[in-house]
């Protein structure tokens, strides 16, 4: 298996990500990729969940700047143990995970997964488990600024169902 | 010493918290602080607030030892 984790401040390509999990080898018949982009609609998207309303700008609003910090050392940790339980599930053959941290704008790249496989079954789920665990488990944490002044974003119940949908569950 | 960090939500109420403090607990921190940064502990008590030693999630009772790294974390939002 390869596996590649990183956390960086700089942009990646999807297009050489993609190269690099179909070159894995000969074997790989199915590559799934996924990248996560910042919304300029972050924040009221959130509202009526459990975020607190009076919190919330209206819809329309403009995030200025989505900024995303993360614990250094227990982020990566945290990541690997993620992939690590993705390939015990699945059988993969490459996975990239890439998050980017630091000051982001409006339709910048946040996240990118991607995984190789044998066959599709396995690339898709396995994906779909990252993103899951991910967004849930790993030490990152958003906010925003507009008008100077930052909002942490608040976590969501729907990302949590998403993510413990994946318990108990066996792929056997 | 312990260091002591606070990320996301909580860094904003922890700003003139020491980033070194004594105590045996991640219990005992929170309760140091309780005095003095009320607004904090109040966030540290929500039942979603986990707490890492040395990069690991523990429990708010794990022993903490000289030179010990803890942090807060408040819920994660990334991706």
């Amino acid at each position: 298996m390869t596996d590649r984790i990183r956390i960086q401040q700089q942009d990646f390509d999807l297009a050489e990500e993609y190269q690099l999990l179909r070159q894995t080898d000969s074997t790989v018949g199915a590559v799934v990729t996924f990248a996560g982009l910042v919304r300029d609609f972050e924040l009221a998207s959130e509202k009526g969940s459990e975020a607190d309303p009076q919190g919330q700008p209206a819809i329309g609003d403009c995030i200025d700047l989505l900024s995303l910090q993360h614990y250094p050392g227990m982020t990566e940790s945290l990541l690997k143990a993620i992939v690590e339980q993705a390939n015990e599930r699945w059988n993969l053959i490459a996975t990239t995970v890439i998050h980017r941290v630091g000051d982001l704008s409006p339709k910048d790249q946040i996240v990118l997964v991607g995984v190789a496989s044998r066959h599709r079954a396995d690339a898709f789920e396995a994906a779909q488990f990252l993103m899951d665990y991910l967004k849930t488990q790993a030490t990152f944490w958003k906010s925003v600024r507009r008008n100077g002044e930052r909002q942490w974003i608040e976590s969501k119940a729907s990302d949590q169902q998403a993510a413990a949908r994946w318990d108990g569950s066996s792929n056997e | 010493m312990i260091d002591v960090l606070f990320f996301g939500r909580l860094g904003d109420f922890a700003k003139q918290v020491p980033a070194t403090m004594q105590a045996l607990t991640p219990a005992e921190i929170r309760d140091l602080l309780a005095a003095d940064f009320p607004d904090l502990v109040r966030e540290l008590n929500q039942p979603q607030v986990l707490v890492s030693v040395n990069k690991m999630i523990v429990g708010w009772d794990q022993p903490l030892f000289d030179g010990s790294e803890v942090a807060f974390l408040p819920p994660v939002t990334g991706g």
